[in-house]
């Protein structure tokens, strides 16, 4: 044997003084264990989120009211609520339906636009007759989300393109068109704003008869119906979880991946469309530049904190609309950006992406020497 | 036609180098096993901390860029923490971290948004700034410009010539064999990944303090997310992102040069370009490059020692 | 002779599953110990507590008659133990010197020092009698070469205890031969050396003394010398079943043919070049061959996930060399692939939904609404018929033991009832017992009919239940045999280079 006093010099090992984490894979957990761990990171996530707000400069007995007791038990704010709640389900849905087939749709906003894009034409062109023009306007809204989402889908699925990117940079071209149409061709002619003309009565969405409450909320909650069924129930979603789960057996199965993949990625896109058509044709009444501001994130929290299970994100954007609702108040009263509920957000969904930490392991203390 | 050349080559540098520090960035933290999604969030919180610190402390661009570099090392911290110690998601935790960046800097940065800088001065090299053309091209850019060339250099340097480079590598393509070596993968991971967050930072604050010379609300525009695509187009090596900086750079520059030559363009359209421009070159690397990936092994995987799966 | 390592009452478990239950270990430097035990007895788990990877619940560990607690692999190292780990620890895009510098300061500028590592291991595989290039990229050499690599790396640490797992499963007869001769070598010497296996054939040939572990203990700690084959066999397994030779069943009209196939790897590079064969009914055709000479491609391709670069494959007469997966189940195909989690099963989905998945893909439970409940009690006929032991049908695939879902993916393999059934190693990784039950059912299928394709690296499960034999060397089909064939001759065409 060569010498090994030359081949191995000053070997010292310094034994940890204190010790370290280890860390032992769960195969399993409890669902009691599993609910008070992510209760655990929610409830870390909102402590931070008021102390924030404390520092912020709102004051702490009006914190509670802002947020709960105006927001969800007073009829004007619940109304509001309701109102807010309605595009964040459809986005919700849009990125559930995505990441269950482990496609980072991040492009939601782009679709969003290309959905509200979609219904304006309708509405400033006034295609059709007035009876079913708000009909058209869902179907246009639905097809220009979906067709927006179509060429990072294939780029995905043929060459392989990262996803998370490709549908990230198109948010900023459908951005730049859209500030191109209302700086140009469909400006207002009335007040030169920056906006489309507003839609007439038959381009918007009907009242239920509540406040103001819209027609866009019965949409959602459809649209939460249909993909539970096509989640929970069909065949299809069966494929769907197998593709997300496991690509490689889906396809050694017999299961369509690539076709799977195409189809729950376009519902994606459409779902987010329509979201863009509730916000033009029942909040906004017309195409504006900043309709789609913090839809894309909150469509990914929804999706992440309801772990893509559509029941949960009817459950999940109804507290963000709440957020949202309490946000718009917040705003008006302490003169708080609007960034607020986009960092409140982040903070939550990193809290109980963090908690997954401990569903994930069991840590020991492995102590150290202590010399 | 000159002119109007040596206008764009001699701008092509301000646009280039916070594209090239943030790619530069991320190919430490990719290379160490971990996606960084937050580019964005950590080049904003660079950015308002640059342009904070320039107003606040005497109108030093240096301090103004170790302010910045400070801040995205804060917020390297959080992400590496998240998913380094916890071993969260990282897609989810990255794109969290850009949402948090715009959250927090839209937040605290209400006091100095839209107020103009002075900001980096070109550098005057007497009679080299004075060479026609040339000149103005390569002598008159300012100190960040060419600092960043050894930054890059000791980037590569780093990951490919030293001991420290190939353990921080063998980490992020198979950090069961660098843990088996007795190479601190948690450690190795961490370090990376703040190393990517100054630079990540260092971009965020020169585009405030050099490109832009103002503060506003969301101002990196998607060239945290560019800098990710441009580390897939440079195959995870320095080279190539200085590179793939200059062209997109370059293409950035040509933006405003074009409005200053009021040549009749569609404005918006010409704005779309940077990113349809990242995507053709996605496309094109998945096209092209579709038979070997030159993507660390272990990419967006956490590590657990004792894992059986 | 010393006493190198002395480990007692070492006990390990894993989320509640145990796999390691106060078992103990001694080894004597300047000998070399057999540690045998069938897969899952503990033995990876045992060494990997010693290698600093896995921190024991319990228990000691003394090296050189003093008492430590190993903190992490630089520890182990710093104390002179190595492990050449079953599964390498090496960078594939990095060269040899890189990986062995990686774990080995020699200290100095770092140039001049990766020039000092390639220097010292040529010296090493000098002494060694090894042929390495420092130069080569880790991807760009073979399994055997890379054993080398791991053993140069580890030596060059300065070990005095070498532990390796199963190192010859992955080399010829010859390689293993020439290997084992440099270990006893290495053992002469002073170093401890620690052999996993479980081939009793090395125990004797190699071992100074043998420890057998079963289920998490120590069951033996003997001379092998004074341990016959059932001795130690029954010490291994308890007492066991071992499957029945079976008769030689005669195949009727051809169902699956393979004409000229060929296919590359992932990286370009020929896997096969023109396969040719044929199953019949009621028959297994076994594919006996060393690993990589294109088994995995193989596969691959008749399960269609790869693409064949040419020739045919057909089912029944009908062409589907590149039918979608789906297709070719309809045309009879059922798969055991060699990988179950990557193929075969999906870890976190329930076992109602990895039973059903292949039928519910054909349309069988449904086209739109999924008769769950349907399925759900063909999962209960099918986990009674099987004796497959899980939590229900409801209970998630990743809690089944690897015997237990192997006989999952086989039990939905022979459910659709085509006939064809290609399996690839599906014995590989389970106990004797479980190994046993595939077999047999395995053979069961032949009986009703069915054309078996066996895939499989062990040439003893080829031997014992092919009715034909074709021997796959550098993706070709080098030579056939009918039952009975002969061991040696089927060996010889495995590593020849015809």
């Amino acid at each position: 044997m060569p010498d090994r006093a030359a081949a191995a010099p000053g070997r010292t090992f310094r034994a940890r003084r204190f010790g370290r984490l280890n860390l032992e894979v769960r195969q399993s957990i409890g669902r009691f264990k599993h609910a008070a761990f992510i209760a655990f990171g929610l409830g870390v996530g909102l402590a931070i989120s008021v102390a924030i707000l404390l520092a912020a400069g709102v004051e702490a007995a009006n914190i509670f009211d802002e947020f709960v007791v105006l927001t969800f038990f007073d009829r004007l704010g619940l109304s509001s609520v309701l109102i807010e709640c309605s595009p964040l389900i459809l986005v919700g849905l849009s990125a559930a339906v995505a990441f269950r087939v482990n496609f980072w749709n991040i492009g939601i906003e782009g679709q969003f636009f290309w959905g509200a894009i979609g219904a304006t034409v309708i509405a400033i062109f006034d295609v059709g007759p007035p009876s079913i023009r708000i009909g058209l306007m869902l179907v246009f809204a639905i097809v220009g989300g979906f067709l927006w989402i179509v060429p990072p889908a294939i780029f995905k699925i043929r060459f392989g393109v990262n996803e998370v990117i490709s549908t990230l940079l198109l948010n900023y071209v459908a951005y730049q068109f859209v500030l191109n149409q209302i700086y140009g061709a469909w400006q207002d002619p009335r007040d030169r704003f920056p906006h489309s003309e507003a839609f007439d009565a038959a381009e918007r969405l009907p009242l239920l008869g509540w406040e103001k409450v819209h027609l866009g909320l019965l949409i959602s909650l459809v649209a939460v119906a249909l993909v539970w069924w096509l989640m929970q129930r069909s065949r299809f979603g069966v494929y769907m979880r197998f593709v997300g789960a496991n690509p490689h057996m889906a396809l050694a199965s017999g299961i369509p991946v690539a076709m799977t993949i195409f189809l729950a990625v376009g519902l994606s896109g459409a779902l987010s469309g329509a979201a863009g058509f509730v916000m033009g044709a029942a909040q906004e009444h017309r195409l504006t530049g900043t309709m789609a501001a913090g839809y894309g994130f909150s469509g990914i929290m929804i999706a992440f904190l309801a772990r893509n299970n559509p029941a949960a994100v009817l459950v999940v954007a109804f507290l963000i609309g709440g957020l949202y609702a309490a946000g718009q108040s917040v705003k008006v009263f302490y003169s708080l950006p609007q960034a607020l509920v986009s960092l409140i957000q982040a903070i939550v969904v990193m809290c109980v992406a963090a908690s997954d930490f401990l569903v994930r392991y069991r840590v020991h203390w492995l102590r150290g020497d202590g010399r | 036609m000159i002119e109007f050349l040596a206008n764009w080559l001699a701008f092509t540098p301000v646009f280039a180098v916070p594209l090239l520090l943030a790619t530069l960035g991320l190919i430490v933290n990719e290379r160490a096993g971990v996606i960084n999604l937050g580019a964005e969030g950590m080049m904003l919180c660079g950015a308002l901390a640059g342009v904070a610190c320039y107003i606040e402390f005497g109108e030093s661009t240096a301090v103004g860029m170790t302010a910045a570099a400070f801040a995205g090392l804060l917020i390297a911290f959080l992400f590496a923490f998240v998913v380094v110690v916890l071993r969260a998601d990282q897609v989810v935790t990255g794109i969290t971290i850009v949402f948090f960046g715009a959250g927090l800097t839209g937040l605290i940065g209400l006091r100095w948004n839209d107020t103009a800088i002075a900001g980096f001065r070109k550098l005057d090299l007497g009679f080299l700034s004075e060479i026609p053309f040339f000149g103005k091209v390569v002598f008159a850019q300012d100190a960040m410009v060419y600092l960043t060339i050894p930054i890059a250099f000791g980037v590569w340097y780093f990951l490919f010539r030293t001991r420290a480079g190939l353990n921080l590598r063998a980490v992020g393509e198979n950090p069961q064999a660098a843990d088996a070596a007795g190479i601190a993968v948690d450690a190795y991971r961490f370090c990376a990944v703040a190393a990517g967050g100054v630079l990540c930072g260092m971009a965020g604050g020169y585009l405030a303090l050099a490109a832009a010379k103002i503060w506003v609300n969301e101002m990196t525009h998607g060239r945290g997310w560019i800098a990710i695509a441009l580390v897939i187009f440079a195959r995870w090596m320095p080279g190539r992102a200085v590179l793939g900086a200059l062209l997109f750079g370059g293409i950035e520059a040509l933006i405003p040069r074009i409005f200053a030559a009021g040549w009749p363009v569609p404005q918006y359209f010409l704005q779309m370009t940077p990113f349809l421009a990242t995507l053709a070159v996605l496309v094109w690397v998945g096209v092209a490059g579709k038979r070997r990936s030159a993507a660390p092994g272990a990419l967006g995987l956490p590590y657990v020692r004792e894992d059986r799966w | 002779m010393t006493v190198a390592l002395e480990m007692s009452d070492v006990t390990k478990e894993f989320d509640g599953v145990r796999a390691l239950d106060g078992a103990w270990f001694r080894a004597e430097h300047g000998r070399v110990h057999a540690l045998l035990g069938e897969n899952g007895a503990g033995k990876s788990s045992l060494m990997n507590v010693v290698c600093g990877l896995y921190a024991p619940d319990r228990g000691s560990i003394a090296v050189d008659g003093s008492p430590v607690r190993i903190d992490g692999p630089a520890h182990a190292r710093a104390l002179g133990i190595g492990m050449v780990h079953q599964h390498f620890k090496l960078v594939r895009p990095f060269t040899v010197a890189e990986n062995v510098a990686m774990a080995n300061r020699l200290g100095g500028r770092w140039t001049d020092e990766l020039a000092l590592v390639a220097e010292t291991i040529e010296r090493y595989c000098g002494e060694l009698g090894f042929d390495l290039d420092p130069q080569a990229r880790i991807d760009s050499i073979s399994v055997a070469e890379r054993q080398r690599v791991e053993i140069v790396k580890v030596l060059m640490s300065g070990t005095r205890i070498l532990i390796l797992d199963e190192p010859t499963a992955v080399l010829t007869d010859d390689e293993a031969d020439r290997l084992l001769a440099v270990i006893r070598g290495l053992a002469e010497r002073g170093t401890a050396v620690v052999l996993i296996t479980h081939k009793l054939r090395e125990v004797h040939d190699f071992a100074d003394r043998v420890t057998i572990m079963r289920a998490g203990r120590t069951v033996a700690d003997e001379d092998p010398k004074a341990l016959s084959d059932e001795r130690m066999t029954e010490l291994m397994v308890g007492s066991a079943p071992r499957s029945a030779a079976a008769a030689r069943s005669g195949g009727g009209r051809v169902r699956l043919a393979i004409e000229e196939l060929a296919a590359a790897r992932d990286d370009g590079v020929a896997a096969l070049a023109g396969v040719s064969l044929a199953v019949g009914e009621g028959e297994i055709y076994g594919v006996a061959g060393v690993g990589g000479n294109g088994q995995t491609e193989l596969a691959e391709v008749l399960m269609g996930v790869r693409s064949a670069l040419g020739g045919r494959v057909a089912l029944d007469g009908e062409d589907r060399t590149s039918a979608h997966p789906g297709e070719r189940r309809r045309g009879g195909l059922g798969t055991v692939p060699a990988d179950r989690y990557l193929y075969g099963l999906t870890a976190d989905l329930s076992v109602a939904e990895n039973f059903g998945l292949t039928g519910l893909a054909a349309g069988r439970y449904g086209t739109w609404w999924v008769a769950s409940g349907r399925m759900r009690g063909d999962t209960e006929a099918a986990i009674d018929a099987f004796e497959i032991q899980c939590h229900g049908p409801a209970s998630r695939s990743r809690l089944l033991s690897g015997g237990n879902a192997q006989k999952l993916v086989l039990a939905r393999e022979l459910s659709g009832g085509g006939g064809i059934l290609v399996a690839h190693s599906p014995t590989r990784g389970l106990d004797v017992r479980a190994c046993a039950a595939v077999q047999s059912q395995l053979l069961e299928a032949r009986g009703r009919g069915a054309a078996v394709l066996l895939i499989s690296e062990d040439l003893d499960e080829v031997l014992d239940l092919s009715d034909r034999i074709g021997v796959l060397n550098r993706g070709r089909i080098v030579g056939e045999f009918e039952r009975p064939a002969n061991r040696h001759e089927v060996g010889r065409l495995m590593v020849g280079h015809a």
